[in-house]
């Protein structure tokens, strides 16, 4: 390994490098990540280089020869790095360079030096420009140059994918710590964000991109991350509500001008209405109308028009619905039930989509979702990835990268995880003759493990006793109950002032707790009126579970050990 | 939603144990799953099984 690899040496970025934009990430010196602006202001760079005369253009400005130098523009290509020709969908890169087969991997075919003729140029040699640009945007920003980065990618990467990216990027002079997956990622920013330790969670992540939509389901344990399901969409994502746009004003276009070609039969045409679809889209995510506006759209005619968000909405429902069911079905393949879910993580660029937004928020009643239109607090689901790359990179940055290789090693990371939450037996205050199961440890949570909670004694304080349980969750319907007086309290800053249409039920669902099994008893005596007991629960690698459980302030206590099975 | 603690039950007159603890059952089978090799907490987890450390060994 060259002396550039030695951690002493390093600088490390965090690299978010998706099918249609990309980003680049650092921790300040108080740890806290930012997304870097490259030259131009961007930081969400458009993952696309284009050639006029030899002269490489990356970003926005490659991004404008979709329209004039399209053959020479290559876009959309993130994902065919380590695949087979045989295996790529090429429709994304309909109105840019076309991939073709070259050996057993892909190329581009484009006038990339001032000479006349087209170079085959391969995707893994466009990836290693693409990534040699943005780290050159990080040390222009940074005053030092760059070389390794953590990078996000999808969880359906295969191995001959990563590997062709790790490459790629050594071959840009930046040397991958570690690819980390991009659900996770986000998970990260959110959590590093609070400084304090994370509360246990089940996240559900949503990343609506461009070219794809991936979910994935999170069990969040301790800051511990367990993948619990996920899927992956082609169909629906960014590109599609484009296209609904392209649709409707070529449409307008038409009925104004009557005589005029069809824009979406000239190539150049198209270029330049779906450019500007994709700049009112983005508009309508903040404002409740944006305008079109292009000039000489077709047969020399300009164009200008204006659209309200809710005509966009009835025209993008049905993709909006899609990905509605899409998260509900990834929820359902995690074994879990809506009201399992406690987050809503909101990523990708798609994700400012106020309608997204809140549909997650009626799917999931009792998640917090975090995305701008439901959440002030919510961070640029655009910087996510990114963000998370780079908390990772500065996490690790000090390590080997063959420590940080085992650490990824299964040996490592395949990890026992409960199977059904682990808790205590406690007297509720309605149902008298059956006890409530209080859970200290989650389902999903990985060993070992340890937590702890404070439960109050009955009334008079004496004898009680510590009922270690299993308990399952079931979710019930339950009739609503009219409320003869309106709620005045529990009106709190965020929350969301435009409490969607949504028709009152006849029944709402209820999360509930259900005993399953008792595993062990312990008896604590002579406890003081009022007086607290603390239950502490380790359980080891080998699941042989250590109870400790005293009174507050008091001494002694009792211990005992649930062997492992 | 109710945040607050529910007490915990009266001890029952006849319950009797060695050392005031007794085992009943046993734990569920587990599921291997891989965990995510990402973030402060898994460096932590990685840290202890490398060195066999138990939590509170791992924190001096
Ligand atoms: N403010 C916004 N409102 C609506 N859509 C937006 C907004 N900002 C970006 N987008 C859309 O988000 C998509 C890009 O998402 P993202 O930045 O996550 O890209 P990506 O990960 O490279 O995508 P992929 O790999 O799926 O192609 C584009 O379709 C873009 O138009
Ligand atoms: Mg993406």
């Amino acid at each position: 390994m060259s002396a550039d690899g030695e951690p002493s040496s390093r600088v490390a970025i965090g690299i978010a490098f998706g099918n249609s934009y990309s980003s680049i990430a650092h921790t300040t010196g108080e740890g806290k990540a930012e997304v870097i602006a490259n030259e131009e202001g961007d930081r969400q760079i458009p993952s696309i280089l284009a050639y006029v005369d030899g002269e490489e253009l990356q970003g926005t400005q490659a991004k404008a020869q979709l329209v004039r130098n399209p053959k020479n523009t290559v876009a959309y290509f993130r994902d065919f790095l380590g695949q087979e020709f045989k295996s790529i969908d090429p429709s994304p890169c309909h109105q840019s360079a076309h991939p073709i087969q070259s050996g057993n991997s892909i190329a581009f075919s484009i006038r990339d030096t001032e000479a006349e003729e087209s170079n085959n140029t391969s995707v893994s040699e466009i990836a290693t420009r693409h990534i040699r640009v943005l780290a050159a945007s990080a040390a222009d920003f940074l005053g030092k140059s760059i070389n390794s980065a953590v990078i996000t990618v999808p969880t359906n990467f295969s191995d001959a994918q990563k590997e062709a990216l790790s490459k790629a990027s050594a071959d840009a002079g930046v040397e991958v710590l570690q690819l980390i997956s991009e659900p996770v990622a986000a998970v990260l920013a959110y959590d590093a964000r609070t400084g304090t330790d994370p509360s246990d969670k089940t996240v559900v992540v949503a990343d609506i991109g461009g070219t794809r939509t991936d979910i994935a389901v999170v069990a969040s344990r301790g800051g511990i991350y367990t993948i619990l399901a996920t899927a992956h969409d082609y169909e629906y994502s960014g590109t599609q509500l484009d296209k609904v746009l392209v649709e409707y004003f070529a449409k307008e276009f038409l009925k104004k001008n009557k005589s005029a070609e069809d824009p979406r039969n000239n190539a150049r045409s198209l270029a330049k209405l779906t450019l500007e679809s994709e700049a009112v889209k983005k508009a309508l995510s903040l404002g409740g109308s944006a305008n079109f506006s292009v000039e000489s759209l077709s047969s020399g005619i300009d164009f200008t028009a204006t659209i309200n968000r809710t005509r966009y909405e009835l025209l993008a429902g049905k993709i909006f619905a899609a990905i509605s069911r899409l998260v509900l079905s990834v929820v359902a393949k995690a074994g879990l039930d809506p009201l399992d879910i406690s987050d809503v993580i909101m990523s990708g660029g798609s994700s400012h989509t106020p309608r997204l937004a809140r549909n997650m928020q009626s799917t999931f009643s009792s998640a917090a979702v975090h995305a701008p239109a439901t959440s002030t607090e919510a961070l640029n689901p655009s910087e996510l990835a990114a963000r998370g790359a780079a908390i990772q990179a500065s996490l690790i940055s000090d390590f080997d990268v063959e420590d940080v290789r085992e650490s990824c090693h299964p040996v490592v990371t395949a990890t026992a995880h409960l199977s059904t939450a682990l808790g205590l037996l406690c007297i509720s205050a309605d149902e008298k003759s059956h006890g409530v199961f209080v859970p200290l440890v989650e389902a999903e949570t990985p060993v070992p493990v340890r937590r702890s909670k404070i439960f109050p004694v009955p009334g008079a304080g004496g004898d009680v006793i510590v009922k270690l349980c299993e308990g399952t969750s079931e979710v019930i319907s339950k009739p609503v109950e009219k409320k003869t007086k309106p709620e005045t309290n529990g009106d709190d800053d965020d929350s969301d002032d435009d409490d969607d249409s949504e028709e009152e039920e006849e029944e709402i669902k209820e999360k509930k707790w259900k005993h399953k099994a008792t595993i062990a008893e312990a008896a604590i005596r002579g406890v003081k009126k009022g007086a607290k007991i603390e239950v502490q629960l380790n359980i080891g690698p080998d699941l042989a579970v250590t109870m400790v459980a005293r009174e507050v302030g008091g001494k002694g206590g009792v211990r005992g050990v649930v062997p492992a099975s | 939603m109710a945040t607050k603690v529910l007490p915990l039950p009266v001890l029952p007159a006849d319950w009797t144990a060695p050392k005031d603890f007794k085992v009943v059952g046993a734990l569920s089978k587990p599921v291997t799953r891989e965990i995510e090799a990402v973030g402060p907490h898994f460096l932590a987890h990685a840290r202890r099984k490398r060195y066999k450390r138990t939590f509170s060994e791992d924190e001096r």
